[in-house]
């Protein structure tokens, strides 16, 4: 442990001691400290470059059954004790919630390693800014050299490292480190009365397994120039074949109704489904907080909880809602580790290739990318904007203008007909490609 | 003294009674001094080190926002939060080049620091020339300081989270579920830069959030409505109870349970007052805010001068209105907020600026210029965005369209600066032969934004606000976004078929 990440566990521990001398029946101080760098260019000229780094203290104390919080990135003694002193009187004027407390500190559960779930890299400490920025300007120097290109909103890099410390009073103390990168670009192609846009990122949590320069703008460059001169289609039902992104959006979205809280506020279309089916067969779901270098990897969350691998839906069966301290006790069941949310959140690959998956389409949709919001947790309603291209006897043939596509979750995930291979842990909530049966693409 | 002073504002309560004693009290150097613990020769070192590798303009952001929120579930407090943001962040421009750094500790060595990574944007010989400071406060008042809500007992807004539990759970006996979300904060801002400006602002700014669950034979849907502003207690006992704001979203959750899908494709539709704001700052705001036109990624970069609308539009911009969600004194590069018009009778005349984009198009700046906090450089933003009233009764609008989709509420919107635009809407109607007919959920409105605005073909003249929050490169700030009924001859529903 280094000096400074003693200090911070001192200070944690210090605060602790306090609050519990104050009043408090429980209380847990997590802070967390953070540096990032992040440059901006366009046209090949540094347009932002930002270098900082920052610090912020969260208390949760509870008191007969009353929670109040404090959140600072003020860390002056004064003020914080000041801060706790007014939490434990909001406590006092709240009403007490029987469900109310912090997870007991288990022992007995060994804790993972974090020096062993690669998600800190050392050797991002000796990037020279100027490697970075030069990192940046050959992405888009990549894609301005393609002529279809008629405009850049800028390509970025960043990287940021972070150390996240909680203790508790019943015992627990942890910490971990990690770091990310990321580098990509944001595209127009077309003219000014009918632009497209689109682009790409990539993260990690290495460096070294960043993607290259080349290879994140060659996917930019393809994912705007397929959008050009888009027509209009018309109002139909039709197979629609989602790619990884949008794969992403419908999984935040089924996260959104499987949380514990959104069960106990019954704020979900999947209350009450544990043992039934709720996806077509072969369908397998996983939320793993263990997963080696991934983006949403941690040895414990946000409550000191251990991570685990949740297997949330099997073959079709819905196993398990994902719930922290708080709604597990709601739900008389304990916390599955994710009062951070999502850890690694994912739809388990399949065997077919993306590209068999669009020539197994007579007349469908490409979904590229959606737009809006346009969902509710509480009926499965899912309605939004769409990027697209249609497809006809297997090969797109043009992208999609001014389309929404709409569904229910609750018949998509029953109308799932194929699973492509594609499968990248480089978010948290993450999916290969996959084809809905049928959805209506609203258009003419 | 540090100490002292830094336990001074600390103390919500303590620190409120001296804000609200002089409405805007640290328009003097002593008291900024007092309240960050920072001298004005350790600001002039500062602004000077970031000026040294040749940058031609630096800028100090001071922050300290203390923020409170209450919140109920199921008849129960289930927390409440007591949230302290402080720090500096230090900006330099060279060119159209920005360098960007803060920090949380506002020692002079970790100030020098972030001062020395802004300037590094810049690498030429400095003029590290620092303008006299010439402190100055804003004209104007657009924030209610009086009983303001963070001078307000808890108990006192105990009482009016349960009002709005009381008036939610009460309005039918189908409403199952109730969250309540209470949140005030009371922000202090100086913003000092090397012309020598040096200017502090106080901003409040409150919002009751209410979402009822209804459910009836195990269907079950939910209602949202918000109320707030740049306001005080006096907002919640005469402007908009809290029981309003929780009978409204039952209200909602329980037509939504009899909505149907909304029926597919192109159509006439009429856009609801007040909600339908959110078209007005998608479609129109967002594509006419500088960044995007200088750099000519906008669709309206081309247009300024042009007719853009159909003669019947007028957009305007005004963060002078009294006590809205997006109002504002100064901007947060310190500039007087004034109104501004964008669109008159389907022209294009005018861009929302900075400082940076307006120095660039050799432009007004406007007093756009905003961020999320001492984290972020400002850029291009809205505040209030207002489609002036017309002419039209609401009712003949209605009455105008034989078959088509009435907008109602919505969850939001989002648009790409190529013009393409979506709403996704949270309760729609049916209209069949000019009257609204039974209720609609799941749509999203889709198109793109010259071709709508000219599809505009009646205003009503009534006038209503939505409440938001609009994100922008990772950046959310307060906005209000105004309109009357509105008919768009025709537009593309995403639903059902």
């Amino acid at each position: 442990m280094s000096k400074m990440e003693k200090n911070i566990v001192e200070l944690a521990e210090s605060l602790v001691e306090y609050t519990t001398k104050k009043g408090a029946d429980e209380v847990e101080v997590h802070i967390g400290q953070g540096w990032g760098f992040s440059v901006d260019v366009r046209n090949g000229e540094i347009e932002k470059l930002e270098e900082a780094g920052d610090k912020q203290i969260f208390i949760r104390l509870i008191k007969d059954k009353k929670t109040a919080i404090v959140d600072s990135s003020d860390f002056n003694k004064d003020t914080l004790y000041h801060l706790i002193i007014n939490a434990i009187k909001r406590a006092e004027f709240s009403s007490p919630d029987p469900y109310a407390g912090l997870p007991e500190f288990d022992k007995s559960i060994e804790m993972a390693d974090w020096k062993k779930l690669n998600i800190y890299d050392p050797s991002m400490d000796e990037l020279s800014p100027e490697k970075k920025i030069e990192f940046a300007r050959e992405i888009e120097k990549i894609c301005l050299a393609d002529q279809r290109i008629s405009n850049s909103y800028g390509a970025t890099f960043y990287d940021s490292s972070s150390e996240t410390i909680l203790v508790n009073s019943y015992g627990f103390c942890g910490t971990y480190k990690r770091t990310s990168c990321g580098a990509g670009v944001h595209l127009q192609a077309g003219g000014i009365n009918n632009k497209v846009e689109a682009g790409w990122y990539d993260n990690s949590c290495y460096f070294k397994n960043l993607w290259q320069p080349e290879k994140i703008a060659q996917k930019a460059i393809h994912r705007v120039t397929r959008l050009m001169n888009p027509k209009k289609v018309k109002t139909q039902n039709v197979p629609v074949v989602l790619e990884p992104g949008v794969t992403r959006t419908i999984l935040g979205f089924l996260y959104q109704c499987i949380n514990g809280k959104a069960i106990y506020m019954k704020q979900s279309f999947l209350l009450d489904k544990i043992g039934e089916s709720i996806t077509s067969k072969g369908i397998t779901i996983i939320d793993d907080g263990l997963l080696p270098g991934a983006s949403g990897t941690k040895p414990f969350d946000e409550e000191g909880v251990p991570v685990r691998k949740n297997v949330v839906v099997d073959n079709g069966i819905l196993k398990t809602y994902l719930t922290d301290e708080y709604s597990g006790r709601k739900l008389s069941v304990k916390s599955t580790g994710n009062a951070s949310g999502a850890n690694n959140f994912y739809l388990k690959n399949g065997n077919y290739e993306p590209e068999e998956m669009i020539k197994s389409v007579d007349n469908g949709l490409l979904l590229t990318g959606t737009m809006g919001q346009g969902t509710n947790a509480a009926t499965g309603d899912f309605s939004k904007g769409v990027s697209g291209l249609w497809i006809e006897n297997g090969e797109v043939i043009f992208p999609v203008a001014e389309a929404a596509v709409s569904g229910n979750l609750a018949q998509m995930l029953k109308d799932i007909v194929m699973v492509g291979n594609d499968l990248r842990f480089d978010r948290s909530i993450t999916g290969p490609t996959v084809k809905i049966g049928e959805m209506t693409v609203s258009g003419l | 003294m540090k100490r002292v002073a830094r336990l001074a504002v600390a103390g919500s309560s303590l620190w409120s009674d001296l804000l609200l004693e002089s409405k805007v009290p640290a328009d003097a150097l002593d008291s900024f001094e007092a309240w960050f613990g920072v001298t004005k020769s350790e600001i002039k070192k500062v602004l000077s080190i970031a000026k040294s590798r040749g940058g031609e303009f630096s800028e100090l952001y001071f922050q300290y926002k203390i923020s409170n929120s209450i919140n109920m579930e199921e008849g129960i407090i289930k927390e409440t939060a007591e949230t302290i943001s402080l720090g500096v962040g230090i900006r330099v421009l060279a060119g159209e080049k920005t360098g960007y750094g803060y920090t949380n500790d506002l020692s002079f060595e970790a100030m020098k620091n972030a001062a020395l990574t802004a300037a590094a944007i810049a690498n030429e010989p400095g003029n590290n020339y620092i303008a006299n400071l010439f402190v100055s406060k804003p004209n104007r008042q657009v924030a209610d300081l009086n009983k303001s809500m963070a001078e307000i007992h808890f108990p006192d807004k105990l009482s009016l989270v349960e009002e709005a539990n009381n008036g939610a759970n009460k309005y039918d006996n189908r409403i199952n579920k109730v969250r309540i979300m209470l949140g005030d904060s009371l922000e202090y801002v100086t913003i000092i830069n090397s012309d020598g400006l040096f200017i502090s602002d106080v901003r409040p700014q409150t919002r009751m959030i209410v979402i009822s669950l209804a459910e009836k034979n195990g269907i079950r849907n939910s209602g949202l409505n918000s109320g707030g502003g740049r306001v005080g207690l006096d907002y919640f006992k005469k402007m908009c109870t809290p029981k309003e704001i929780g009978e409204k979203a039952s209200e909602e959750a329980i037509i939504l349970l009899d909505a149907k899908d909304a029926v597919a494709g192109e159509q006439p539709v009429v856009l609801g007052v007040g909600q339908s704001g959110v078209m007005i700052h998608e479609a129109v705001g967002h594509p006419l805010e500088a960044d995007g036109n200088r750099k000519g990624t906008s669709i309206m970069s081309d247009k300024f001068g042009k007719k853009v609308a159909h003669d019947i539009v007028t957009i305007y911009e005004d963060p002078t209105i009294p006590n809205f969600r997006g109002s504002l004194n100064i901007d947060d590069e310190g500039m007087e907020s004034k109104k501004t018009v964008l669109v008159e009778n389907g022209k294009l005349v005018g861009y929302i600026q900075d400082k940076l984009s307006a120095k660039i198009m050799k432009m007004e700046a406007t007093g756009n210029g905003r961020r999320q906090s001492y984290q972020f450089n400002p850029i291009p933003r809205m505040t209030n965005t207002v489609l002036a009233e017309g002419n039209s009764d609401p009712e003949e609008i209605i009455k105008s369209v034989k078959k088509g989709f009435y907008a109602k509420s919505y969850q939001g919107g989002q648009v790409e600066e190529s013009g393409k635009f979506v709403f996704s809407v949270n309760l729609g109607y049916q209209i069949e032969n000019g009257k609204l007919t039974y209720p609609l959920k799941n749509a999203t409105l889709i198109g793109t934004n010259v071709q709508i605005l000219n599809k505009v073909s009646m205003i009503g003249n009534d006038m209503g606000y939505f409440l938001g929050s609009c994100g922008k490169e990772g950046q959310s700030v307060p906005v209000t976004a105004g309109t009357p009924t509105l008919k768009i001859d025709r537009m593309t529903v995403g639903g059902r078929q």
